[in-house]
């Protein structure tokens, strides 16, 4: 072809609207979304089919590192202040008002209950150097149980107190290679307790029933 | 590519240089993105997956226990380095082992479902939330880990159960007769109806 295409002015794209987006959107994920909570200890949580989201009400959570250590977390500030107050009258822990509003406002904790005062002590900033010994579940002295006992006992006056609407949802965030010996007396000290309905975090897995779904349409 | 026209003040100092330049805005953009991505990835918008666990009462009555037709049991032993050892009924068991894989357990489960099915046909339920009539295995499986194992295999075993269906399982403790048996499997599994009734009536 002996034409020569005349040669044009390339154009050029005036990138700053693009830019604007750019930063529009950042700003946005900025202000809205809640920053990932600093975890007390790693977890790498096993994967299952299992589809079923985290609900949105109060959760007790049980956390269990690969080490076997036990760590509990729950959800509102009131039914940890009323928690904090029976567990104070019941056992000799020897909390200040200010230790105890200390805990309402802290999250995870994993200490034996003759640890907790140094705990709370702590600064919530330098709280990440401290090293949790775990809340002892050992049938000698399964302090785990009164703690989810009392908890659930709070929740339940802050529901008819009209300060919560749901009852604890009790949950086990426990990681993948953890020994098993740590998961049952979890376990125990749940059905010891009369809890016989909890859940276990997991994470996404496919399901092989379902992969042929989305290429040939069969179920 | 990005062109940004500036002008620079010729007049003034008696310099008359004019000077052009072309600032390229597609690296800010890029920068732009890979924040965005950044910020996407380390906040919590979706929230964690569950699965529901459901244990037996501790506190179970004699009257209460319903006998199992033992053709109908499958029994899972989770072991240690990521091994299952199951056996089937309790007379004349004979100890086999395999892995969490698709060929393994969900093999040995839908195996056994098979057999169940060929002797005792299919189990007619209503499905709770569509209330259709459903049909599925009358297969009973019993879940018990040892301390060997790892959490993971409690889960991949809970998993198996939801793969192939299996509406009938339990998670128990393992017994000594049961250690005993994963040692030395030649000798056979001395298991008596009245002993399993005790050892979870007492409890």
């Amino acid at each position: 072809m002996p034409k020569v295409k005349p040669h044009r002015n390339s154009p050029s794209i005036d990138m700053t609207a693009m830019c604007d987006v750019a930063f529009l959107l950042l700003t946005f994920f900025m202000l809205t979304a809640k920053a990932k909570p600093m975890e007390i200890v790693e977890v790498d949580t096993p994967s299952s089919i299992s589809e079923t989201k985290l609900p949105d009400v109060g959760t007790l959570t049980i956390l269990v590192g690969a080490d076997g250590k036990v760590y509990l977390d729950m959800a509102g500030s009131h039914t940890r202040r009323e928690l904090i107050e029976q567990m104070n009258s019941q056992y000799p822990m020897n909390l200040t008002e200010k230790e105890m509003v200390q805990f309402a406002n802290s999250g995870a904790f994993g200490v034996p209950r003759n640890r907790l005062k140094s705990w709370l002590d702590v600064e919530p900033s330098q709280r990440d150097k401290f090293v949790s010994p775990g809340i002892p579940t050992d049938t000698t002295d399964n302090q785990l149980a009164p703690w989810i006992h009392n908890a659930r006992l709070a929740q339940f006056k802050m529901k008819q107190e009209g300060k919560v609407k749901e009852e604890y949802v009790i949950v086990v965030k426990a990681d993948a290679s953890t020994p098993y010996d740590a998961i049952e007396e979890v376990i125990h000290t749940l059905t010891d307790i009369n809890v016989n309905k909890f859940n276990l975090i997991t994470s996404m897995e496919v399901n092989p029933n379902k992969v042929g779904a989305m290429g040939g349409g069969e179920k | 590519m990005a062109e940004m026209q500036v002008k620079d003040s010729g007049g003034g100092k008696g310099k008359p240089k004019k000077m052009s330049t072309r600032v390229d805005l597609t690296p800010m953009v890029d920068l732009g993105f890979l924040l965005i991505t950044f910020f996407m990835l380390t906040t919590t918008l979706s929230k964690p997956q569950i699965m529901a666990l459901v244990m037996p009462d501790k506190d179970v009555k004699l009257e209460d226990l319903e006998p199992v037709k033992e053709g109908k049991v499958l029994t899972l032993l989770l072991g240690a380095n990521d091994k299952v050892y199951w056996y089937e009924g309790i007379t004349d068991a004979k100890l086999d082992s395999t892995d969490y894989s698709a060929e393994g357990l969900r093999k040995v489960i839908l195996n056994k479902m098979d057999k169940v099915q060929s002797t005792y046909g299919q189990d007619t339920y209503n499905d709770i939330k569509t209330k259709e009539e459903k049909k599925g295995s009358f297969i009973n499986v019993i879940i018990k880990p040892t301390k060997e194992s790892r959490y993971k295999n409690l889960v991949d075993a809970l998993d198996e159960m939801a793969i192939t269906h299996v509406r009938y399982y339990v998670i128990l403790d393992v017994s000594d007769l049961e250690r005993e048996f994963m040692k030395h499997p030649e000798k056979g599994l001395n298991f008596s109806a009245e002993e399993q009734v005790d050892a979870n009536t007492t409890k």
